[in-house]
């Protein structure tokens, strides 16, 4: 009889649900996992698998929206490079761009190259960063190491053409850029555009162990992406050709020839391979852009010195750019003094970081969440801004 | 595939390594780096411009030490290389080429009073 009751007690258990059996627990993927960034998970888990995933955001929170109501807009292209850590001279440029609409200045041509091989090789720098970091979630080391040494030759161009390394400190300003190319800095960039060459050649390697990693792993379908509000490489990895330098060209976009890689899958791997051909793209677009160099100045006349007293016309201007990581926009309303009224920032992460990821960590498992984490190229800077 | 390794294993072997022996041998810092200020107070009119646009606040005008005051009546930037992001908008404003940035990155250091740049050495000790 009491064999009976047990195995009728069991079988119970067995169907309750596993908050109340007891075998569900939390488990904490960062704010303090080596190379989570300033974010945290927290996950459900009942053995194996996520029951459910709730983002934890907030620690890197510095509040730039008010931050940039107090600055004039000279400043806050010097601010604009810390809204994301990985690419400040992507911020740079939208940022720049708002100001630029909002204020009606022509922008020299030679300016509008330089912005366009400035942004695209942040962007190869980004996505260099990405593979590293996907390669570490994924227990590759070597990709890590890689990717960072090779990301080091483009900083060095950084190093040279902007006078800092990873903060360009508003090298991309209002009016155009704050300084012209140094001598020399032509071949560099060419020759470091055949290391980038290099790296992709290292990335294209078939790795066994990274396919089964991620194949088939955080499936992503279109439908959903566009409902969870995705953008940049994550749409365009779950099969929807879109990207704003094809939508709505702005700079010099609309005279170079590139292509849009599109993915089918939406899975990690797709995510992963999005990244490599876009690293190929850039360096197509750099390569032009190189090539159509045209002379003459790089800021407009009026821009050449900072200036204190700052006017800016009234009205408002939305602009939005495709950065490494997605689609991002800058909402700026001026009511006429020197500074901005309002400012909106939307980074493209805030979406990817919250409703996407805590979508695809549904009912996974935990041995795959560093891969679907990973391959949203997240940065946690840009989320909480 | 199973071969695929063996060309860049023997590659690898004799290759140089990515990074330098730091202390030993630098990257050079190309020219136009953003480093530590060059302050020369006998070009600067005290205009104060290089403070107001200071996006960090980080410079302050003050009044020079009593030794010097009668030749330095006005009011002299002082930096705080602490708040500063080194983004050279006070070279850029400065309409006498009196501050500038130069190479020097190596500013760490044990004593936090360091990081002021006052305008003239007689000054810490007020």
């Amino acid at each position: 009889m009491t064999r009976k009751m047990r195995g009728k007690r069991f079988t119970m258990i067995d169907q309750m649900e596993p908050a109340l059996k007891g075998t569900e627990y939390d488990l904490y993927f960062g704010p303090a996992h080596p190379g989570s960034g300033n974010f945290g998970v927290k996950l459900k888990i009942d053995g194996e698998i996520v029951v459910s995933a709730r983002a934890d955001p907030g620690y890197l929170h510095r509040g730039f929206e008010k931050l940039m109501e107090y600055r004039t807009p000279i400043q806050n292209a010097i601010l604009s490079d810390r809204l994301c850590i990985l690419e400040p001279l992507n911020w740079n440029l939208v940022h720049a761009e708002a100001v630029d609409e909002l204020m009606g200045i022509d922008i020299p041509e030679r300016a509008k190259y330089i912005r366009v091989i400035m942004a695209e090789l942040s962007r190869i720098q980004s996505h260099i960063i990405w593979y590293g970091v996907f390669s570490i979630g994924t227990g590759f080391d070597t990709g890590f190491k890689m990717s960072f040494g090779y990301r080091d030759y483009i900083l060095d161009l950084f190093e040279l053409i902007t006078g800092g390394r990873v903060y360009p400190a508003g090298y991309i300003c209002p009016g155009g850029v704050r300084r012209d190319l140094p001598n020399g800095a032509r071949d560099k960039i060419l020759k470091v555009l055949d290391k980038m060459e290099e790296m992709i050649k290292l990335e294209e390697l078939e790795n066994p162990a990274l396919g089964a990693r991620a194949k088939g792993v955080g499936v992503l379908k279109v439908k959903d992406a566009i409902r969870l509000g995705a953008t940049g490489p994550v749409l365009r990895g779950s099969g929807m050709d879109t990207d704003v330098r094809k939508d709505e060209p702005y700079e010099i976009y609309d005279r170079l020839d590139f292509e849009v890689p599109v993915g089918k899958e939406g899975d990690v791997y797709a995510r992963y391979w999005i990244g490599i051909e876009e690293i190929k793209q850039s360096i197509k677009i750099v390569k032009q852009a190189l090539k159509e160099l045209p002379e003459g100045e790089v800021i407009a006349s009026n821009f050449k010195k900072p200036k204190i007293k700052f006017k800016m016309p009234e009205g408002e201007v939305y602009v939005r750019n495709e950065i490494a990581r997605g689609e991002a926009a800058i909402y700026m309303v001026s009511d006429g003094s020197g500074t901005p009224y309002r400012i909106k920032v939307r980074g493209p992460d805030f979406l990817h970081m919250i409703p996407v990821l805590e979508y695809l960590l549904k009912g996974v498992q935990i041995a795959d969440v560093p891969a679907i984490y990973w391959s949203l190229n997240i940065c946690p800077a840009d989320m909480d801004r | 595939m199973k071969l695929g390794i063996l060309p860049k294993l023997l590659q690898n072997l004799f290759s140089k390594p990515m990074t330098v022996k730091f202390p030993h041998e630098s990257i050079p810092i190309p020219d136009g780096y953003r480093g530590e200020h060059k302050y020369d107070i006998d070009k600067c009119i005290g205009c104060g411009l290089c403070a107001e646009i200071c996006p960090n606040r980080a410079i302050e005008m003050v009044e020079a030490s009593k030794e010097y005051k009668d030749k330095y009546p006005k009011k002299y930037p002082k930096i705080d290389l602490g708040k500063c992001c080194f983004c050279a908008l006070c070279e850029d404003i400065c309409p006498k080429d009196s501050i500038s940035l130069t190479k020097n990155v190596f500013l760490s250091t044990f004593d936090s009073s360091n990081v002021l740049k006052y305008p003239m050495p007689k000054n810490r000790e007020q």
